[in-house]
């Protein structure tokens, strides 16, 4: 009884028989679809939470700088209290000037004097058409600062930086995708390199013949520009300097590690 | 008996979500068109059904063809960076929510009339 009345349905309602067919066919895409989409959403980064990452990349970047000029305050504030407690005896002054000359050189306080200003930029222009010379020298690369930086300090430069990032022991300068990072730093084009020292030492080291800036000079000399200032101020280092692997050998008269390390005669 | 194809619906489903197949992921986005496309089909199916306008070669065949076709046009637009696919999904789904609504009323309608019948028995 039950049964006919099933039967009849399906015959008075000829639709639901392949509708039911194909409804089948629909589960199963669902199913694959579904399955499919998770692993996606489990395995790959979906492009529609680029622009998020983009603006939290942004917050990064100005926590960042904020967190750095926390830093390059609270160092200047080290130094005063150095100062302050040099005064209490003669000893601790001795100190304080070996510790204020060590942060000098470590590139730990702001700096100001004579020296040159080199500004580096792409080219504006293009290589001619059947150029033998390849786009890529149009424009300033990692090397090329390298290369300054190594001519500035051996014509006895003695505080470097690029756009305001001081150049210390442990800076790398490296190519990253269209930028140069210097300190873990991005920058771009224009680079300006203030280096102190004799201008005149820096100015001549800068512009040999055939020195690190006449290959970049002879394909634009816009490229290139290079001047003596009276005055050039050197920001301080305030990236991170904590030493986790390199340790102070102690040394103790007459063992010497030097002495250790010339054992072989 | 209207309540087969969500039997058979449910019925696919499941046994395809433990059918170890899937798909690679970039073919992903034509694969949900598909979906959506075979969706449409069958409530247009049911739409016609009710309405008593049902041809069921014009059913299966509009299944098949539409399902390929939306997927091949989505494939289409990302060959020649147009969005074919969201046009697909505005037409598409603009359908669906048509024919839902009209099973929708048939049904509610058929239930007020039992109710009414039921009430004029009593």
């Amino acid at each position: 009884m039950n049964l006919n009345v099933f039967l009849s349905s399906i015959r008075n309602n000829p639709w639901v028989t392949p509708v039911t067919v194909m409804a089948l066919v629909l589960g199963a895409l669902l199913a694959v679809s579904l399955k499919t989409q998770q692993s996606i959403r489990s395995t790959s980064l979906p492009s529609n939470r680029f622009s998020g990452l983009a603006a939290a990349y942004r917050d990064q970047q100005e926590q960042l700088k904020m967190a750095n000029e926390e830093i390059s305050k609270l160092r200047e504030r080290t130094t005063q209290y150095e100062n302050e407690m040099a005064s209490a005896s003669e000893k601790t002054k001795l100190l304080n000037n070996a510790l204020q000359e060590a942060k000098f050189l470590a590139g730990l306080t702001p700096v100001e004097g004579p020296g040159v200003e080199v500004v580096l930029q792409d080219s504006k222009k293009r290589p001619p058409a059947n150029s033998p010379i390849d786009i890529e020298n149009y424009i300033i690369h990692d090397s090329d600062l390298q290369r300054v930086v190594n001519e500035l300090h051996a014509a006895g430069a003695e505080a470097v930086s690029i756009n305001g990032q001081r150049i210390i022991a442990t800076t790398a300068i490296r190519c990253v995708g269209p930028t140069i990072q210097v300190n873990g730093i991005a920058l771009s084009s224009p680079y300006v390199i203030h280096a102190i020292g004799d201008p005149d030492t820096l100015m001549g080291a800068l512009n040999l013949p055939q020195g690190v800036l006449t290959d970049i000079q002879a394909i634009d000399p816009d490229m290139v520009k290079v001047t003596k200032k009276s005055n050039v101020q050197i920001p301080a280092y305030t990236g991170s300097l904590v030493f986790r692997y390199a340790k102070p050998v102690v040394a103790t008269p007459g063992n010497t590690s030097q002495e250790k390390g010339d054992g072989v005669r | 008996m209207s309540w087969l194809p969500v039997v058979a619906l449910l019925a696919g489903f499941i046994i395809f979500y433990f059918v170890p197949l899937q798909l690679p992921s970039d073919y992903a986005p034509y694969l949900s068109l598909a979906t959506l496309s075979g969706l449409d089909s069958i409530l247009g199916g049911i739409r016609a059904g009710i309405e008593g306008k049902f041809h069921v070669d014009v059913f299966i065949s509009g299944f098949i063809f539409n399902t390929l076709l939306a997927a091949l046009l989505a494939y289409l637009g990302d060959q020649i960076g147009v969005d074919l696919f969201l046009a697909a999904v505005v037409t598409l789904g603009g359908r669906m929510f048509l024919n839902l609504s009209l099973i929708r009323r048939y049904y509610l309608t058929q239930w007020n009339i039992s109710r009414q019948r039921d009430a004029e028995r009593t």
